[in-house]
């Protein structure tokens, strides 16, 4: 019975947010052109080209547009790590009891020579990947979150193939909060040397250059390499993160 | 060096940032720090408040491009007050929470001080933003850090209380980015003033779902109606700062990004019974539960539920007196519930127990605190000397002013049940007779510090209203002006 | 080329049908499995097929029949005239990371459950009155 109420509830839902969204076709021209603009797309696309010299206007939108959200987006991204930490967390009394347990139905099997090999090739190469596409997120589709969550999910096949790898900490800490401190840095500099916080410098080279777009790669490297250490410590927290025996 | 409204938001970031590397070099940075951090801001907000009552509101463009296309940060004298009361209600639950957990070592005071840090600057974020997608951003970083927060005691009660409010919080956020969207689509902007002046050429039913979207959001964030079953549990489970914090610095994001919704980017006409109407079942609801509580800090959660569902019936209400009311309570709401939760935690820290019924004599083994506990208790049910008097009275006039008689009546009787069960507490605390032990846990000298100055300022505005009352008039005028808002935004010099 | 283009342009109302309507219904799925489903993990896969759902929804409001990607890359320096919304794009962005804390902290208030109560049930831990 509750079922059904809640199925016919949904539906209801369903067709109020389907019929909202029919007022804006789909397909349809909203961005209007830099003249008669309907939307700011119209002045981002206009500018990432011309003005910041960005070739993926995404990219100069996430960074420096409305660089104040992603600079807000990469602080929700470090409380989630530090409430994960704080949820997670174990006293060393604790911690010590786990270890000698003997814990059943972990898988205590180690992994085959062919996947140990596999991972120990794939490692390196995911995460040249991963800075690859970092490094080139003003150029291509791609950027600091797509290339840091690849390393991430380079760490993520080191661990489940090797049961004993381990992540240096203070490594990840540091890194972490030294990109994250970059990041607003590179802010600060915009305020103090331009008068607003975040403002690109004013030398932005060449439309589809490596170097170009001025500070944006700088950033978004920031964000690859901060994203990349939180994605990596989330998932060393959660994945050891063993049953307590004694409860 | 000048002082912008983006040091505000800035300070707790980097502060964030290098609150685990400080860590590493002395062991008591991560408690500091943020004190140094809120005592900043608290100047750097007195000095901005001072401006924009001088000389007007200030917008601090970001990234170098100018509203509509960059985020702004936008100081009117609404949101001036409210930015400076959050700062100084940061700055005091810190220095209460000073020696908050001091037993345990290293990490998770580090843990528990970044994420009381960030709850703060994401509170101020939302107030201070003048971009709707970027006030989402603000909204998740409170939510993450309360939900965090909620969980952050190891009995399981705290898990499952975080759970539940992560699940609200998250169908909140999908609500929001709903609204957003379809608000983008139709006016092809993010910016506040430019979908403010755009609004009236919407159609009027995407507009009213649009509405209906982030008031569903907005709503549970500010613990409307139906959408606060939350707050009790979560409330009750935080650590006590973290629970004078909902109060104090969440609760005025809250009531502030409603009003900024209701008044500047719709049509508050449309929007003023059913504010009334909730706001008015909202304080009803949860005084009826409070005085059925036998648990002391969820008796004072409903109480704090009650509180936001009278600043919802000022806003309803919507005239520029009424939004004075708005203010004021907001204020006190701040001040008088998070002394109570401070004071009230003592007791539960001494006594062990949250039980009511445990309070019985409790006055001889807590003198001052159960001075403060009842000062408060007073203060918040509106007893002509102190401030709580004052926010009722004008609601109540205002409420005349547009004959609101029913409501009026309605008001009047949930106060009664209200002053019913604190006057009980207080029976209990002073006229109950119990055994009585020697403390155990005397507060700390910073707690003691911070509950005073809190008590003084209740006593103070009590008497002279008239300190505040040009500020918040001015504030008031500020928000139903929704024209100047615009014409200030989009029209820089 | 063209004969894609026009294909599409010929079966838009068809497309915005599959598109909304399988973003809505990611959405109603994932909501159904928030409010009934009584295990603690598919209510967290709920929450993150809701996301899912909305986030379809952002990349198909940004989209323009026949445009391309918002990149000026080489041979497409002068064709923002030819481009969908960058903005949904850049929003969306947002949208995940945020998206993917919210589900970050779930799982692990989900283990914490787990270890004290030996169940995920919702059932079985309804201290606080659901």
């Amino acid at each position: 019975m509750k079922r059904i109420f809640v199925v016919f509830l949904l539906l209801v839902l369903g067709l109020a947010v389907y019929r909202a969204f029919h007022k804006a076709p789909f397909g349809q021209n909203r961005i209007g052109d830099v003249e008669r603009p309907q939307s700011v797309s119209a002045f981002y696309l206009k500018h990432s080209p011309e003005t910041l010299h960005t070739a993926n206007s995404v990219t100069a939108i996430v960074v420096n547009f409305r660089g104040f959200d992603t600079l807000g987006e990469v602080t929700v991204l470090f409380l989630a790590a530090t409430g994960l930490a704080s949820i997670l967390y174990r006293r060393k009394e604790e911690e010590e009891a786990t270890e000698k347990a003997h814990l059943p139905g972990r898988i205590q099997l180690p992994s085959s020579t062919l996947v140990r090999t596999g991972a120990k090739i794939l490692f390196p190469l995911i995460l040249m990947l991963g800075i690859y596409v970092f490094v080139h997120g003003h150029l291509t589709p791609g950027g600091g979150f797509q290339g840091g969550s690849i390393i991430a999910t380079g760490f993520l096949l080191m661990f489940i193939t090797y049961k004993r790898f381990n992540v240096n900490h203070n490594v990840l800490i540091w890194l972490e909060s030294l990109s994250g401190l970059a990041f607003v840095l590179t802010g600060i500099y915009g305020l103090i040397s331009y008068g607003s916080f975040l403002q690109n410098t004013g030398w932005t080279g060449r439309l589809n250059d490596l170097i170009s777009g001025g500070l944006i790669p700088l950033i978004y490297i920031f964000i690859g390499i901060k994203v990349g250490t939180e994605l990596t410590n989330v998932l060393d927290t959660l994945l050891h993160t063993k049953p307590r025996r004694h409860e | 060096m000048v002082v912008s409204p983006v040091h505000l938001i800035a300070a707790p970031l980097a502060a964030a940032f290098l609150i685990p590397l400080l860590n590493k070099l002395y062991r008591d940075a991560a408690r500091v720090v943020p004190g140094i951090v809120f005592l900043y801001n608290l100047i750097v907000s007195i000095i901005l408040v001072n401006r924009v009552f001088q000389s007007g509101p200030i917008v601090e463009i970001i990234a170098g491009w100018k509203p509509p296309f960059g985020i702004n940060l936008l100081m009117t004298p609404f949101s001036a007050v409210l930015t400076l009361l959050v700062s100084f209600m940061a700055f005091v639950i810190w220095l209460y929470g000073f020696r908050f957990k001091r037993s345990l070592k290293g990490g998770v005071v580090m843990y528990y001080e970044i994420l009381q840090m960030m709850m703060a600057a994401g509170s101020l974020g939302i107030i201070l933003t003048g971009d709707l997608f970027n006030m989402f951003v603000f909204v998740e970083i409170t939510g993450i850090t309360a939900i965090a927060l909620t969980a952050f005691y190891r009995d399981r009660d705290g898990a499952e209380a975080g759970f539940k409010y992560m699940l609200m919080g998250s169908l909140a956020s999908v609500f929001l980015l709903l609204g957003i969207l379809l608000i983008y689509t139709q006016t092809g902007s993010l910016n506040m003033a430019q979908i403010a002046g755009r609004m009236p050429a919407v159609a009027t039913g995407v507009k009213i779902t649009a509405l209906i979207f982030l008031l569903i959001s907005l709503g549970t964030e500010a613990e409307m109606f139906p959408l606060n079953g939350w707050a009790p549990d979560a409330y009750s489970q935080a650590p006590s700062p973290t629970s004078a914090a909902f109060a104090a610095v969440l609760g005025v994001a809250a009531i502030y990004a409603l009003a900024r919704v209701g008044f500047t980017l719709f049509d508050h006409g449309s929007l003023s019974a059913f504010l009334t109407v909730m706001g008015f079942l909202t304080m009803l609801f949860a005084e009826m539960a409070a005085i059925a509580q036998t648990n002391l800090k969820r008796m004072l959660a409903y109480s704090s539920m009650g509180q936001m569902g009278l600043a919802m019936i000022a806003l309803g209400i919507g005239t520029e007196a009424a939004l004075f009311g708005a203010l004021f309570l907001i204020i006190n709401h701040a001040v008088i519930k998070s002394l109570l939760f401070m004071s009230g935690s003592y007791f539960i820290y001494n006594l062990n127990d949250k039980r009511l019924s445990a309070l019985n004599g409790i006055h001889k083994r807590l003198p001052y605190v159960s001075f403060l506990f009842s000062l408060a208790a007073l203060a918040i049910v509106g007893f002509p000397p102190f401030s709580g008097f004052w926010s009722k009275f004008y609601i109540l006039t205002a409420a005349g002013e547009r004959r609101m008689l029913p409501l009026i009546i309605g008001i009047l009787a949930v106060t009664v049940i209200e002053m019913t069960y604190y006057l009980r507490v207080i029976g209990r605390i002073y006229f109950a007779k119990e055994e009585t032990e020697p403390a155990s846990h005397k507060p700390s000298i910073q707690a003691l510090v911070a509950m005073t100055s809190l008590a003084v300022l209740i006593i103070v505005l009590g008497l002279y209203p008239d300190l505040i009352a040009g500020y918040l008039h001015k504030a008031s005028m500020f928000l139903l002006d929704k024209q100047t808002y615009i014409q200030t935004v989009l029209h820089l010099s | 080329m063209s004969n894609y283009q026009e294909i599409i342009s010929q079966y838009r109302p068809l497309l915005e049908i599959i598109v909304y309507g399988s973003a809505v219904a990611l959405i109603l799925v994932g909501l159904y499995a928030v409010l009934v489903k009584k295990h603690l993990v598919k209510v967290v896969i709920g929450l993150s097929l809701i996301d899912s759902g909305v986030n379809l929804l952002f990349v198909g409001v940004g989209y323009v029949t026949n445009h391309t990607a918002p990149i000026f890359s080489p041979g497409y320096e002068n064709a923002a005239d030819r481009m969908v919304d960058p903005v949904p794009q850049a929003l969306v962005l947002t949208a995940i990371v945020i998206g993917f804390a919210v589900t970050a902290l779930a799982l692990s208030l989900v283990i914490r459950l787990y270890r004290h109560h030996k169940t995920a049930n919702v059932e079985q831990l309804n201290r606080l009155r659901w």
